[in-house]
C-alpha cells in the first residue's frame, strides 16, 4: 500500500493542502514550479559542464563556454523567478482576487522570452553573460551574428514584461482587497489606525510588486535603448548610465526572487508548525525597509566604477548592510521561533523548507561581506560572487521551490515522501551544495576571477573539488526527483476533477478609486500640465537644437503632457464612471505597451527623417502625445494605487532614456 | 571572519532543529524570543555601524589621496596597453584606466599571485587607482569584467625592480 511507505508521523495539518489556489487555479502552482524545476535541472547541467571544463575534465571551447555561461545565468534567474512567481500567486489566490488569465499571460511572455534567449545563444552564438553590459552586445569580436543581440535583448524585454504583468496584477489585487497602498503595506496598522492588517504574504507580495514594477521599467528602458543601438549604429549609450540601469534591473530581480519565495514561506511554514505567522509591527517595518533598501543597494555592483558618484557608493554600502536587518531580525528569526518547540515533523517538504532558511542566512552573510567597499575591492568579480549568490539561490530559493513542489505532491498523494528519500535527498544536496560553494568561497578569497573559460593559474583543483560536490548535489536532487515522480503518479491516481470557474475564496474587489480624486489633486494636475507646456517645454525645445539628450527630454515632456491631461480628464466624475467599466486587461496592456513604444519612438533613425518635414514632425509629436494619452487612460482605469505608480514609472522611463541616450 | 559566521549560523540552525521536535507553548517561545530579539537587533545594528563606518576610512578611491606617477592604461578586446611597464620597488603609482571598446576590469595581482584590487575600465570614462608597488617581481594585470571570447586571455605583465 502506498501509504505504507510513509513512516514519518506528520503534523496534524501537514497533509492537508495549505491555503491557496483551489480547483483549476492549482494548475498555476504545478505549471510555474514545475517549469522552474525543469529549467533549473537543465541549467544546472550547463553549470556542471562549465565547472568540469574549468577542471580540465571536459574540453569545451571558450566560445561555447561563454554561450553556456550566458544561457546558464539568464536561464537560471528566469527559471527561479518563474517558480517563485507561481508559488506566491498560488498562496495569495485564496486571499485576494487574482486572475488566471493574467498569470498565464505572464507565463507565456516569460517562456517566450526564454525561447528567444535560447535561439540567440544556441543559433546566433550570443555570449555577453546575462549582464549584457553596453556596448558588449555590439562588439562581438566576430563571435555572434548581429541579429543574435537583437533577439537576446528582445527576449529579456519579454521576460521583464511578463514580470511586470504579474506585478501589476498582484498589486491591483492586493490594493483592491485592502483599500490602497498604505493599508496594504500595513502603514495604517503601524500608525494604530487599522486593527485588521493584511497577512504577511500580502504585504510581501505588495512590496515585491512595487519593486518589481520599478525594476521592469528600468530594465525595459535600458533594453530598448540597446535595441535602438542595434537598429541605429549612430546611437550612443553612456556606459555608466547603462551599467546603473542594467544592475538595478538585474540586482532587483535576483533579490526579488528571494522575497517572492518568502511570501510562499509565510503561508507554508504555519501549515507545518501549527502556528500562525501574524502581521506584527516588526514585520511591517521590515518590509517597508526592504522596499527602500532593495532599490538603493544595487550600486554595490558599481563599487569598482570609481566615477560613480560617491554618495551612491555610501548609500549602497549602508543599504546593503541594513537590508540584512529585516531578514535576520524579523523574517528568519521569526521563522525559527515558529519552528522552535512546534513538534516539527521532518518530512521532505518541511526539511527542504528549513534548509532554505539556512541557505538564505549563510548566502546573505557572504553578500554583506562583499558589500563592504574595501573588501569588495579584493573580491569584486572573483569567485566569491557566484559563491554567495549560489548559496542563497541554490541552497535557499531552490530548496523552497522544491519544498513547495514536495508539499503539492505530498498533499496530493495523501502521504509523505519515503523516509529514505526524505533523508538521503536533502542530505546529499546539503553536502554537495555547500561543498560546491565552499570551493568557490576559498577560490574567491584567493582572488580567482569568475567567468573564465579556463582555470586561472594553478587553481583547477578547486574546480575538480567543486565538480565532485556538484555531482553529489545532483545525486541528491535525483533522489528527490525520483520520489517526486512516485508521488506524482499517486497524485494523478487520486485526482478529482477540478471545478470549472475561478477557485473559491475569492474576495470581492474594493471600489475602484481614481488616481486623481479631489478638486485639489485635479487642480495640481492641471497646473502641472500648464507648467509643463508653458514653462518647461520652451527652454527644453531650445536646448534640444544642440543636444540629443534635451531633444529626447522634449519628447518626454510631450509624453508626460499627454499622459497627465488624459489622467486628469479620465478622473473627472462623469468620465471615470465610464472608465471604470473599461476592460482591465486592455488597461494593463495599454500602460505596458504604450510607454515601451514611446521609447522605441525615440530611436533617432526612426524620427530623424520625419523631423525634416514640418507636417510629419508635428504628426510625430502628436504620436508621442497620443502614446501619453493611452498610458494616462490606462493608468486611470487601474485606479488610485496602481494607476499612480504606472504613471510615475512611464514618465520616469522617458526621462531616464533621455538622460542616457545620445547620438543618432 | 566568514568562517566564524558560518560556524555560528550552523550552530544556531542546528540548535533550532534539535529543539523543533519538542512541544513548547508558543507564548513561552515568544516571551523568550522577543526578549532576545531586541538584543540581537541592537547587536547587528551596532555591528553594521561599526563595520560600515570603519570601512569608509579604507576606501580604494584615488581622488584626494597622494597621487603618484600616472600610468595611462587602456583596455581593449583583448589587450592591455600601458604607458609604462617598469617600476621601482615602493613606487606610488596612479593607474589612469579607460577602455577602447567595451567594459573591462583592471585586476592587479602582485608577484605572489595575491589580488591587490581592481578597477573598471569603461569606454568614455577614466577610473583612477592609486597603488604602492611594494614587492619587487612580476605583476599581473588580468581582466576582471567579462568582455568577450578571449576575456580569460586578456592579461599583461609588468615588472617592479628592487630599489
Amino acid at each position: 500500500m502506498e501509504a505504507g511507505r510513509a513512516s514519518i508521523p506528520l503534523h496534524a495539518s501537514a497533509l492537508e493542502p495549505m491555503p491557496g489556489a483551489r480547483g483549476r487555479d492549482r494548475s498555476v502552482g504545478w505549471l510555474f514550479a514545475g517549469t522552474g524545476i525543469a529549467v533549473f535541472v537543465l541549467m544546472g547541467l550547463l553549470g556542471l559542464t562549465m565547472r568540469l571544463t574549468q577542471a580540465e575534465v571536459l574540453s569545451v571551447s571558450p566560445a561555447w563556454f561563454y554561450r553556456l555561461m550566458t544561457l546558464h545565468g539568464a536561464g537560471m534567474l528566469t527559471g527561479a523567478l518563474l517558480a517563485a512567481m507561481g508559488m506566491l500567486w498560488f498562496v495569495l489566490r485564496d486571499t485576494v482576487r487574482l486572475t488566471l488569465v493574467k498569470v498565464l499571460w505572464s507565463y507565456a511572455l516569460i517562456v517566450g522570452g526564454v525561447v528567444l534567449v535560447i535561439v540567440a545563444v544556441g543559433v546566433g552564438g550570443f555570449a555577453t553573460g546575462w549582464t549584457f553590459l553596453s556596448p558588449l552586445p555590439f562588439e562581438s569580436a566576430g563571435e555572434w551574428r548581429p541579429w543574435a543581440a537583437d533577439v537576446f535583448l528582445l527576449g529579456l524585454v519579454l521576460v521583464g514584461t511578463g514580470f511586470l504583468v504579474f506585478c501589476l496584477d498582484v498589486l491591483m489585487a492586493t490594493t483592491s482587497a485592502y483599500g490602497g497602498v498604505t493599508r496594504t503595506l500595513g502603514v495604517k496598522f503601524l500608525r494604530g489606525r487599522d486593527s485588521n492588517p493584511p497577512p504577511p504574504a500580502v504585504i510581501a507580495a505588495s512590496v515585491v510588486s512595487i519593486e518589481g514594477a520599478l525594476a521592469s521599467a528600468v530594465g525595459t528602458t535600458v533594453l530598448v535603448a540597446l535595441l535602438g543601438r542595434a537598429i541605429d549604429s549612430g546611437v550612443q549609450i553612456d556606459a555608466l548610465w547603462a551599467k546603473n540601469l542594467t544592475y538595478f534591473f538585474g540586482h532587483s530581480v535576483a533579490n526579488l526572487i528571494i522575497y517572492l519565495a518568502v511570501g510562499m514561506v509565510y503561508v507554508m511554514l504555519p501549515h507545518y508548525v501549527g502556528r500562525p505567522w501574524k502581521t506584527t509591527k516588526p514585520v511591517v517595518i521590515g518590509w517597508m525597509a526592504t522596499l527602500v533598501l532593495v532599490a538603493t543597494a544595487y550600486s554595490h555592483h558599481l563599487y569598482m566604477d570609481f566615477v560613480q558618484p560617491g554618495f551612491a557608493q555610501y548609500i549602497s554600502t549602508t543599504a546593503s548592510f541594513a537590508a540584512a536587518l529585516p531578514v535576520a531580525v524579523v523574517t528568519i528569526y521569526t521563522g525559527m521561533m515558529l519552528i522552535w518547540g512546534s513538534s516539527y515533523r521532518w518530512t521532505l517538504a518541511s526539511t527542504l523548507l528549513f534548509l532554505g532558511f539556512a541557505g538564505w542566512a549563510i548566502g546573505g552573510s557572504a553578500a554583506v561581506i562583499d558589500s563592504i567597499i574595501p573588501l569588495n575591492f579584493r573580491l569584486h568579480n572573483s569567485l566569491w560572487v557566484p559563491a554567495h549568490f549560489h548559496t542563497y539561490l541554490l541552497m535557499g530559493v531552490i530548496m523552497w521551490i522544491l519544498a513547495f513542489f514536495a508539499h503539492l505532491l505530498e498533499s496530493g498523494a495523501g502521504r509523505s515522501a519515503a523516509r529514505m528519500a526524505s533523508i538521503a535527498g536533502p542530505a546529499l544536496m546539503l553536502v554537495g551544495g555547500y561543498g560546491l560553494v565552499a570551493a568557490w568561497y576559498v577560490s574567491g578569497a584567493l582572488g580567482v576571477p569568475r567567468r573564465y573559460a579556463a582555470h586561472f593559474g594553478d587553481t583547477s583543483g578547486y574546480s575538480v573539488i567543486g565538480s565532485v560536490f556538484t555531482v553529489i548535489f545532483a545525486l541528491g536532487l535525483l533522489v528527490v526527483l525520483v520520489e517526486f515522480g512516485r508521488l506524482a503518479l499517486e497524485t494523478w491516481r487520486r485526482r478529482v476533477p477540478a471545478p470549472i470557474g475561478d477557485s473559491a475564496g475569492e474576495q470581492p474587489a474594493g471600489r475602484l478609486r481614481p488616481p486623481i480624486e479631489t478638486p485639489l489633486q485635479l487642480t495640481v494636475a492641471v497646473a502641472a500640465s500648464v507648467v509643463a507646456a508653458a514653462a518647461l517645454l520652451p527652454p527644453i525645445v531650445d536646448a534640444s537644437e544642440v543636444s540629443a539628450q534635451f531633444h529626447h527630454l522634449a519628447h518626454s515632456v510631450y509624453f508626460f503632457f499627454g499622459a497627465l491631461v488624459a489622467v486628469a480628464v479620465a478622473c473627472t466624475p462623469p468620465m471615470f464612471d465610464r472608465v471604470r467599466r473599461w476592460s482591465y486587461g486592455a488597461a494593463l496592456a495599454a500602460v505596458i505597451v504604450a510607454p515601451t513604444l514611446m521609447l522605441f519612438a525615440m530611436i533617432p533613425s526612426l524620427y530623424e527623417e520625419m523631423e525634416r518635414h514640418e507636417a510629419l514632425h508635428a504628426l510625430y509629436h502628436m504620436g508621442l502625445i497620443t502614446l501619453g494619452v493611452i498610458t494616462g487612460l490606462g493608468a486611470a482605469r487601474l485606479g488610485r494605487s496602481v494607476g499612480r505608480i504606472v504613471f510615475v514609472l512611464s514618465v520616469g522611463m522617458a526621462t531616464m532614456y533621455a538622460a542616457g541616450v545620445t547620438g543618432g | 571572519m566568514f568562517v566564524v559566521i558560518v560556524i555560528a549560523l550552523t550552530a544556531a540552525f542546528t540548535v533550532v532543529a534539535l529543539f523543533s521536535r519538542e512541544s513548547v507553548p508558543l507564548e513561552r517561545v515568544q516571551e523568550v524570543g522577543y526578549r532576545l530579539r531586541r538584543g540581537w537587533l541592537v547587536f547587528l545594528a551596532l555591528l553594521g555601524v561599526a563595520t560600515v563606518g570603519t570601512s569608509l576610512f579604507f576606501l580604494p578611491y584615488a581622488e584626494g589621496t597622494r597621487p603618484g606617477e600616472t600610468v595611462k592604461v587602456t583596455g581593449g578586446q583583448f589587450y592591455w596597453s600601458m604607458s609604462r611597464t617598469s617600476f621601482t620597488e615602493g613606487a606610488r603609482v596612479r593607474f589612469d584606466v579607460t577602455s577602447a571598446d567595451v567594459n573591462h576590469g583592471f585586476g592587479l595581482y602582485d608577484p605572489r599571485g595575491k589580488l591587490l584590487g581592481s578597477v573598471q575600465a569603461m569606454p568614455g570614462y577614466r577610473n583612477r587607482l592609486d597603488v604602492t608597488l611594494s614587492t619587487p617581481g612580476r605583476y599581473l594585470v588580468s581582466c576582471l569584467e567579462f568582455c568577450g571570447v578571449d576575456h580569460h586571455r586578456m592579461i599583461r605583465y609588468f615588472k617592479v625592480v628592487e630599489r
